[in-house]
């Protein structure tokens, strides 16, 4: 069977790489299975069965593009629009694990990294852009533009991140004569292939295959694809930071030092003196990770990996602590009232 | 005599018309892909039964080692380690009677080759500096370029025979169970049950789409009629999957479907499982502590 | 004879505007053999989801074994336990109603359900499994089954609840002419239980041989017959207003021919015929 273009098998991403994303993946599952349970209750096993299947075989369907070139498609977007974005997690990481362990396509040890891209990313960044681009009470045409332009997106997104995992494998693990241990191309060349891939050719079977199965659906059965309400700003940012913690280790590339960010060293090197306060309040703080290093992870690279999830991790739970804190001061559960989605598409005549 | 109505008509069924200029149509492709895969699965069940070294594994310890392995295969850094490890997945693919032939062939074809495609350039020296092996001026091969194209292709087709052997020997429902076992929620394991089932039901209402196109078309399409045609037909395939939810749900509603998912088998863990656990954990260790030895 | 089921005025839309039944008003008796016929789309279907309180009325009142079935009914465990165990529905497709990954766990997943102990599950799994010949077929998972074992996986699989009221969608479609014969013996062997069997089913000549009584539903969504097969039956303008069967004319030499005859599976040809 062929498999979809950014699928991607074991032995190319290190145990650094693929086990720091089984680690992001687990409460992201925690939380989408929750999410899910509550707006689906009992029947979310056949409607997340049906999805993951739909996932499944959507990955198959040759999509005519040019002459007689056809692609696959992964079908995020569209699920995401059909289902809603926390259950699209669910069933495309339970379509992937069908593909490997039913078929014997697609690697297991790279399973969270592959759920990551094809599972949360894409569905994401698809479904907001859709649901942005479509704004209120859509027509179905510009529905079916949100779309192509979300899936689109969400999939050179996805392509982008995957390029990221590659690419940052011959720095994390090369031997001392610069033998890549893993994928073999560096970030510079990873990510602008898998982009160009992409938004060259990928990205449109995705656009032409969502774009012509919502404009189907429409006309057919439009309330399959209503708005699920209330897309709460804090979503955006979960998925933006997501991303943004894969592409922090961008910044040791970088040379130099953020502007404004300068540690008393550099600014004696800049201007020639350092304010006597800076001096002595630089002291106090003998950070846990200093320069954004993870002690005891000398490849740099991997290192800032690491700070940055902690560092986000971090953020997160205080800012969810604090919430439920206040939340149950004020007796409500937390989440609940700003996070209800609306019931799926209610049944049909039999 | 008048015609009789439509439904007294007998059947004809149209040949299938020989296509010119060969390449194969989109719909046949999508057919052929989606019988294959059908045939896959159904094989799968076959060499499943067999009376082989990993077929009579507890599921659980199955799962467990050759994940073990799998891992230590991403482990290793050294190319004859890995060659080894492939050995391994050889050994192991004959003791449970898969047929060491197709094993190979699936492992290296599919897996290998692309890794081999798409790493080659790799060993170029404008992608990987390093002592040139293979001087072809600007084309020249390093060392370093070509090591590491080896160790990769080493390491896809070594993860593979692992990830391969787990399907093989290993029937989809004791996977379940497996992962049941271990405590995998039961909402998960249920739905990676239902899905399977919608799979096949939905890749044979797909089969039977595409090969009902294929019997009636006799030339090649336009692009643009060749997409509308394939949006259309996973539009309905989404259509036929919303409705067949509702159906299911009914389904286990009505035999008092309450949230869980219980089963009867119970798993046990005997000598030989023991045995091969202990095995395989000496093995790896072993395996990374001369890779350790002999790795760059 | 009590009443297992009695519907009175029960209406039901999908959609506003889409009626899937009207004013219907029926009375099943315990024991009974009913056969519900009528063109697809007459709500045959939604009818025995209803008697299984898949779906609810829009208007009208369904009583079940002598209580209110509802919908809030159905939340209370207790009675939902009950009621789900005296009800077994066979669905139309085998492939909806399969959804375990083998045959065993099939049997075994009504009784599960029901909270009963390992051995009784065991023993019933056992039991309905040698009654429909698919002892062979247990530990198989159901997508590597011909579709008459399915079929026979699938009755299993509802008879492990031990119902006392079974009903069935459509039975004898998909089904060669063996396997037809062999569902017509066992609804046979039912009905000698004293079980409450009701079938929806365009089949006519299935519905004449097992049935004791046939309700036929209109175009309309309402109840236009209630009888024995004989006096149902022989109403050929009716079941032609119904488009149940239809009528066409062919030449024997100079004279003309006309005929009723109803299509189906097993669709006797005979059936109302006249010259």
């Amino acid at each position: 069977m062929d498999i979809v273009a950014m699928h991607i098998p074991d032995g190319y991403l290190g145990p650094q790489t693929y086990v720091i994303l089984w680690i992001v993946m687990i409460p992201i599952w925690a939380i989408a299975a929750r999410k899910v349970k509550r707006t689906l209750k009992a029947k979310q096993i056949p409607l997340l069965a049906l999805g993951a299947a739909f996932s499944f075989i959507i990955m198959m369907f040759n999509v005519p593009v040019i002459g007689g070139s056809t692609g696959h498609a992964v079908g995020a977007t569209l699920i995401a629009i059909i289902l809603g974005p926390w259950a699209a997690v669910i069933a495309i990481s339970i379509a992937l694990v069908i593909q490997a362990g039913l078929f014997g396509d697609g690697g297991i040890t790279a399973l969270g990294a592959n759920c990551f891209n094809m599972a949360v990313v894409a569905p994401f960044v698809g479904y907001y852009l859709y649901r942005f681009i479509s704004g209120d009470a859509p027509s179905s045409r510009r529905r079916v533009v949100a779309a192509g332009i979300g899936a689109y997106v969400a999939l050179v997104a996805a392509a982008i991140v995957a390029g990221i995992m590659f690419g940052i494998q011959p720095y994390i693990a090369h031997t001392a004569s610069g033998q890549a241990l893993y994928a073999p191309y560096k970030l510079g060349v990873a990510v602008p292939a898998m982009a160009l891939e992409h938004l060259l050719f990928f990205g449109w079977v995705e656009a032409i295959a969502t774009m012509g199965i919502v404009a189907a659906l429409a006309k057919s059965e439009p309330e399959l694809l209503q708005m699920k309400p209330a897309a709460k700003p804090l979503r955006w940012l979960w998925a933006g930071m997501a991303v943004l913690i894969l592409l922090t280790p961008i910044g040791v590339l970088a040379p130099g030092t953020a502007w404004g960010e300068w540690g008393g060293e550099e600014l004696d090197s800049l201007v020639g003196y350092v304010p006597a306060n800076l001096e002595k309040v630089g002291g106090l703080w003998k950070a846990a990770m200093p320069d954004y290093a993870t002690p005891g992870v000398s490849n740099t690279m991997l290192g800032y990996l690491i700070a940055a999830i902690v560092g986000a991790a971090l953020c997160v739970g205080i800012g969810w602590g604090v919430g439920a804190l206040l939340a149950r001061r004020r007796g409500g559960e937390v989440g609940s009232a700003a996070e209800a989605s609306p019931d799926p598409p209610a049944a049909q005549a039999g | 005599m008048s015609s009789p109505c439509p439904c007294c008509r007998p059947d004809i069924t149209p040949a299938i018309p020989r296509r010119r200029g060969g390449g194969r149509s989109l719909a046949r492709k999508t057919a052929d892909s989606v019988a294959r895969a059908v045939t896959d699965v159904l094989q799968n069940e076959e060499l499943a039964a067999l009376p082989g070294l990993l077929q009579r594994l507890d599921p659980r310890i199955k799962l467990l080692t050759l994940g073990l392995f799998a891992v230590t295969a991403s482990l290793v850094h050294s190319v004859w380690v890995l060659i080894a490890l492939i050995g391994v997945t050889i050994v192991l693919a004959a003791a449970s009677r898969v047929g060491v032939g197709s094993f190979e062939r699936k492992v290296w074809l599919s897996a290998g080759l692309l890794a081999f495609l798409v790493a080659a350039p790799s060993a170029l020296r404008v992608f990987t500096p390093g002592t040139v092996v293979v001087p072809l001026g600007p084309f020249s091969l390093t060392e370093p370029g070509l090591m590491g194209v080896a160790t990769l292709v080493t390491r896809v087709v070594a993860s593979a025979g692992f990830a391969l052997l787990v399907v093989w020997t290993m029937r989809w429902s004791d996977l379940l169970k497996a992962l049941s076992a271990m405590r995998l929620p039961d909402v998960v394991v249920a739905t990676l049950a239902m899905t399977q089932k919608q799979i096949l039901t939905l890749l044979r209402t797909v089969e039977q789409i595409h090969l009902a196109r294929e019997s009636r078309t006799l030339t090649r399409g336009s692009a643009r009629a060749d997409r509308a045609w394939v949006t259309e037909r996973m539009a309905f395939v989404v259509r036929k999957s919303m409705k067949t939810a509702d159906d299911v749900y009914d389904a286990m509603l009505s035999r008092g479907f309450t949230g869980a998912m219980p089963s009867l088998v119970r798993l046990r863990m005997r000598p030989r499982d023991w045995a091969w656990s202990a095995a395989s954990v000496a093995l790896c260790a072993a395996i990374l502590y001369v890779d350790r030895m002999v790795g760059p | 004879m009590s009443a297992d089921f009695v519907l009175e005025g029960v209406r039901h839309e999908y959609r506003a505007g889409a009626p899937a039944l009207a004013a219907i008003d029926l009375t099943i008796l315990s024991g009974q053999h009913v056969a519900i016929v009528g063109a697809n789309g007459s709500g045959k279907s939604t009818l025995l989801k209803m008697l299984d309180g898949l779906v609810f009325p829009t208007s009208g009142t369904i009583r079940a074994f002598g209580a209110p079935l509802t919908e809030d009914a159905l939340e209370d465990p207790a009675y939902r336990r009950d009621f789900r165990a005296r009800v077994g529905f066979v669905f139309q497709e085998a492939d909806v109603q399969l959804f375990c990954s083998d045959a065993s766990d099939e049997l075994a997943f009504g009784p599960l359900q029901l909270g009963l102990p390992r051995d009784e599950v065991e023993r019933r799994v056992r039991e309905a499994a040698q009654q429909l010949r698919i002892e062979g077929v247990l530990d198989r998972p159901p997508y590597t089954l011909s579709g008459g074992e399915k079929k026979r996986v699938a009755i299993a699989s509802v008879l492990t609840m031990q119902p006392h009221v079974l009903l069935l969608d459509e039975p004898t479609n998909a089904l060669d002419p063996r396997s037809q014969v062999w569902l017509l013996d066992v609804l046979d062997e039912w009905k000698q239980e004293g079980r409450t069997v009701v079938m929806a089913t365009h089949d006519l000549s299935a519905a004449a041989e097992s049935a004791d009584r046939i309700v036929v539903l209109s175009e309309d969504h309402t109840i236009v017959a209630d009888g024995t097969p004989e006096e149902v039956l022989l109403q050929r303008e009716l079941l032609l207003s119904v488009n149940l069967i239809h009528e066409h004319t062919h030449r024997h030499a100079s004279t003309a021919h006309r005929h009723a005859h109803a299509h189906g599976p097993g669709a006797d040809p005979d059936l109302a015929h006249g010259h």
